[in-house]
């Protein structure tokens, strides 16, 4: 049992403690460990020892410097950088990043697809968002979480700092597959709902029939910041089936008739791999941070590799 | 081409029928399996594709529909069993006709005992003696027999048939139809038939190996004698209309005259000859009865044949209930046939055996004739109520039989307690009481009697009253004789039409027999202290012939069966079937009909019979035997004549390998589903 663990016991009312027995193994003790350890490799890595404040892209009147920039008419002489002028007979500008405190956006698919093959996806993306959010507070930035299928089914209000950690498994622990996937309708209610823009990580499978691209560029052109963390589970790719078969999607209900033979397959497992290639090279090429998270793979394992790869810590 | 199996209409509506199925099926949409995908549109690039191409595979699935129908086609054409019409004309049809009469189980068909049979060799290696030590003295000691006779007991025979056996003529019969079948071509259809009292067929016309071995494992010999003409007429029936019919019979040629009715036509006879020896001995008769005067004792009759070529010296043994009661040796000249009585035999209750065999431990081809068997009548005691005044005649002739129980009343104390099979009113004639039975009337009185009593008739100096005129057939005088009986008064007696006069005076009736509702009556018109029938012999036979009437113990009792023929055994009347225990202990069900159990025995021995449970169950027993001297003529015949045709011998098959074209027809349908399959489930052509 965690040191987490035991404090989330004590605080908790006597009606609702829960023995160990009984407590939801989506967030037993392990992952609460691993949660303390990815929480101090966030800080020794990317931020040191200093207050966890998180730096926007914007530039302003912040003490630390970030970068140079031509010198344009009407900018304020007080940020030209004199020594540059003196060694290259340039007019650059002193850019300092402004510190702010960050707002952290989960949106959390969980649609019918995600919960599809026992739930694999949906437990992973839970996992995945707990740890990440648990980051976030630790940095005293500002999480807030959503969960989303055709529209805004679940919200978690932005709350800051770590101990708020056990409202996230609460809320986590609360959301269940449900409902078609249509991320383009559920993020627009969810930027009209959130003014403050801020980091926005999509956890999804993007089985989107609507396009997976809609709701990314609904954040996009909105000035959040996506940050896409696709679940994927390679069984999607391999499915057991064989046979004169009548498929249906598990969210539309939609059927076509098939008789899956091994060559059938084997097209079904590239154009799975077309689309997973296609999602990536939409990201890239938007600038959009694409972190593909395959459910086989240990969730502190995919975290540490978010860090590495950057773009969720600055 | 011509289809030789399942006929062409029959396939054509099995084609149609199945066919019309096959169609229905591949018309019926297939009911797919419901499959929840995550998202369907990835399969959408893929289903494309595939759309393209559903017109072949519309093109494919009319071509499986094709592919089963034209499976289905070759399948029934197997089923015709399709031959070359030159390869069917080729084959020859033949009924063998297996000898299973008894003569047939004559065991000199080994080298070794036909030397013995020929008095070439000591017979040491075939005996088998009742040697201290031996199974069968041990088995003799433990069931209480003597050793002679603990072959007449169904655990001795068992324990010979358990026994090494030699080989019989059977045997050797089965080794040639063995061969027979061997040598059986594609073409060539055989039906194999046991000969014996009956004709069975123990195969269909066919040229397999494996039902033709089974049928011949069938076959077994029986203690008969075959009907050769009933076999004929089988075997012409089941050849009929059939190319290349032909007749083999294989046995030992001892078939005896042809019916007048058979003709073979052009169907081909063969004969397969079987045996070696001629030399034999029989018990051809075996007879026994109770002596009427004293039925605890008994006599036996028996006729023995040497039907040999030579002289025999014979040891005749003879067994009562297991116990040994005689051995006789004779001397029997070469076709002689003697008769033998043995009188005044006691002991045994119910069984007599006699057995026969070669002094010095010399054999006979034939074992099975060997033995005869007979069982005594059974004795019945009879309650006889004696309702008289005194009479020291009737007494005594009443002594005489000991399974009579005897109780004799005043005139004035009648009726006696108890129930009664046999009443004699010796001079009275009170009112009939119940449960008296039976009634004999001795000098009855006008009153309460069944007849009517006319007036006294006396002897005279002319005439002496006696019976003028007597029924000698009547089984109230049998083995005696009333025709010079003087009487010194009598009174003539009239009874009804359906009533019968036994013995008759000039003016009527002195013994009268009847019947009313059921209760029998004889009666016999004069005193017989006035006449000298009581010092006669016939008195006392008299009186134990009435009683024996009576409670119907059967004088014309049949000691033994003779088999091949169709038996009826007495049987209660009430029942409709009866188990039969035959003589190897096996239990058959068989039908009563009119109080006569019905069976065509086959088998030497004692038998035992047993209807109705409970209270109502009944049982008897009774012996068969073989009793045919024509069996016991086993010399084998060099050739057999039917009608003055010699029958000849088999001509030897001509061995050709015929192709079943059905089997490769079988295996090339299977071997097209197999592909079928393969492809199917490696998603090749669907």
């Amino acid at each position: 049992m965690g040191v987490l663990d035991l404090f989330r016991r004590a605080a908790a009312p006597l009606s609702r403690r829960r023995s160990p027995a009984q407590k939801e193994e989506l967030f037993d003790d392990e992952f609460q460990r691993k949660l303390d350890y990815l929480a101090m490799v966030s800080k020794r890595v990317f931020t040191g020892a200093i207050r966890a404040e998180r730096r926007t892209k914007r530039t302003g009147s912040g003490v630390e410097f970030a970068d140079h920039r031509e010198y344009a008419p009407g900018d304020d002489f007080r940020y030209l950088d004199l020594h540059a002028y003196q060694r290259f007979d340039r007019l650059l500008l002193r850019l300092f990043e402004e510190e702010e405190d960050l707002s952290i956006y989960f949106i959390l698919d969980n649609s019918f697809s995600m919960g599809f093959g026992g739930g694999a996806k949906l437990k992973q993306a839970k996992r995945l968002c707990a740890a990440l959010a648990y980051v976030g507070l630790a940095n005293l930035d500002r999480v807030a979480i959503v969960a989303a299928n055709a529209e805004i089914s679940g919200r978690m209000q932005s709350t800051r700092g770590k101990a708020r950690i056990f409202r996230v498994f609460r809320f986590l622990e609360r959301i269940q597959a449900d409902g078609p996937t249509d991320l383009g309708t559920a993020l627009r209610t969810f930027v009209a709902q959130h003014k403050r823009r801020g980091l926005a990580v999509v956890l999804s499978d993007l089985y989107d029939p609507a396009g997976f691209e809609h709701g990314i560029n609904v954040l996009r052109y909105n000035k959040f910041e996506p940050f896409v963390l696709h679940v994927i589970d390679r069984r999607d790719k391999s499915p057991p089936l064989r046979g004169d078969l009548r498929l249906y999607d598990c969210e539309t209900g939609e059927e076509r008739e098939v008789t899956v033979t091994a060559k059938v397959l084997e097209r079904y497992g590239e154009a799975y791999e077309h689309y997973l290639e296609a999602v990536r090279r939409f990201c890239v090429s938007r600038q959009v941070s694409y972190f593909p998270a395959d459910v086989a793979t240990p969730f502190d394992e995919l975290i540490l590799r978010v860090f590495r790869r950057g773009g969720f810590l600055r | 081409m011509e289809l030789t199996g399942a006929l062409p209409g029959l396939l054509l509506q099995v084609g149609l029928g199945v066919g019309a199925a096959v169609v229905l099926l591949y018309i019926l949409k297939l009911r797919r399996r419901p499959i929840a995908v995550p998202f369907s549109r990835l399969w959408e690039a893929v289903l494309k594709d595939k759309e393209s191409t559903s017109l072949f595979s519309h093109l494919k699935r009319f071509l499986s529909l094709l592919l089963q129908l034209a499976l289905l086609a070759l399948l029934l054409l197997a089923l015709g069993d399709p031959r070359k019409k030159v390869q069917k004309s080729e084959g020859r049809n033949l009924v063998v006709l297996l000898d299973a009469s008894a003569s047939m189980k004559a065991v000199d068909v080994d080298a070794d005992m036909a030397r013995v049979l020929a008095g070439d060799a000591p017979d040491d290696e075939v005996r088998r003696e009742c040697q201290p030590g031996s199974p069968e003295l041990e088995r003799a000691r433990e069931l209480g027999v003597d050793c002679d006779c603990l072959w007449m007991t169904p655990e001795g025979a068992r324990l010979e048939a358990e026994s090494p056996s030699l080989r019989s003529r059977l045997d050797a019969a089965k080794d040639e139809v063995r061969a027979l079948v061997a040598a059986v071509g594609g073409a060539d259809r055989m039906l194999l038939a046991q000969m014996d009292a009956t004709v069975t067929p123990k195969s269909t016309m066919t040229n397999d190996p494996v039902e033709l071995g089974k049928a011949l494992a069938e076959v077994h010999a029986v203690d008969v004698r075959a009907d050769f003409s009933e076999a004929l007429r089988f075997a012409k029936d089941a050849l009929r209309g059939l190319p290349k019919a032909e007749i083999v019979v294989v046995g030992d040629g001892a078939l005896g005259a042809v019916g007048s009715d058979v003709e073979l036509g052009d169907v081909k006879l063969s004969f397969v000859p079987i045996g070696a020896s001629e030399r034999n001995v029989a018990i051809t008769a075996f007879s026994v009865r109770r002596y009427p005067l004293d039925k605890s004792r008994y006599e036996v009759m028996l006729e023995v044949a040497n039907t040999g070529s030579r002289d025999e010296d014979v040891e005749l043994t003879l067994c009562g209930d297991g116990l040994l009661a005689d051995v006789k040796h004779l001397h029997l000249a070469a076709g002689e046939s003697l008769s033998r009585f043995y009188p005044n035999l006691s002991g045994a209750r119910e069984k007599l055996a006699g057995r026969m065999r070669l002094r010095g431990g010399s054999f006979d081809a034939l074992p099975s004739d060997d033995r005869a068997y007979a069982v005594l009548p059974e004795r019945k005691r009879a309650r006889i109520q004696v309702v008289s005044p005194g009479n020291m005649y009737l007494d005594a002739a009443l002594l005489l039989d000991e399974y009579l129980d005897v109780t004799t009343v005043a005139p004035k104390q009648y009726p006696a307690p108890g129930e009664f099979d046999v009443t004699i009113f010796d001079g009275v004639n009170p009112p009939v009481a119940p449960k008296s039975g039976h009634l004999f009337y001795l000098n009855p009185g006008a009153d309460n009697v069944p007849f009517k009593v006319d007036k006294e008739l006396t002897s005279d100096a002319k005439y002496t009253v006696g019976f003028d005129e007597v029924d000698e057939k009547s089984p109230l005088l049998r083995y005696l004789s009333l025709g010079d009986v003087h009487i010194s008064r009598a009174h003539p007696l009239q009874g009804e039409k359906d009533d019968k006069a036994v013995g008759k005076s000039f003016r009527g009736a002195l013994l009268l027999q009847g019947r009313r509702q059921g209760q029998k009556f004889v009666a016999l018109g004069f005193d017989v202290r006035e006449s000298d029938l009581p010092l006669r012999i016939a008195w006392p036979l008299f009186v134990l012939n009435v009683i024996n009437d009576f409670v119907e113990e059967d004088t014309g009792y049949i000691s033994s069966f003779t088999t091949g023929s169709v038996w009826h055994l007495p049987a209660p009347a009430s029942v409709e079937a009866a188990t039969l225990t035959l003589p190897d202990g096996s239990e058959r069900v068989v039908p009563v009909k009119d109080g006569r159990a019905i069976f065509l025995g086959d088998t030497a021995g004692f038998y035992a019979l047993a209807s109705g449970a409970g209270s109502a169950a009944e049982s008897s027993r009774f012996a068969a035997n073989i009793s045919d001297p024509g069996e016991s003529h086993v010399a084998p015949a060099a050739e057999l004549v039917v009608k003055g045709v010699t029958a000849g011998t088999l001509e030897r098959f001509t061995v050709g390998v015929q192709p079943e074209i059905w089997i490769y027809i079988l295996l090339g349908v299977l071997g097209v589903s197999a592909i079928e399959w393969l492809t199917y489930h490696r998603r090749l052509t669907v």
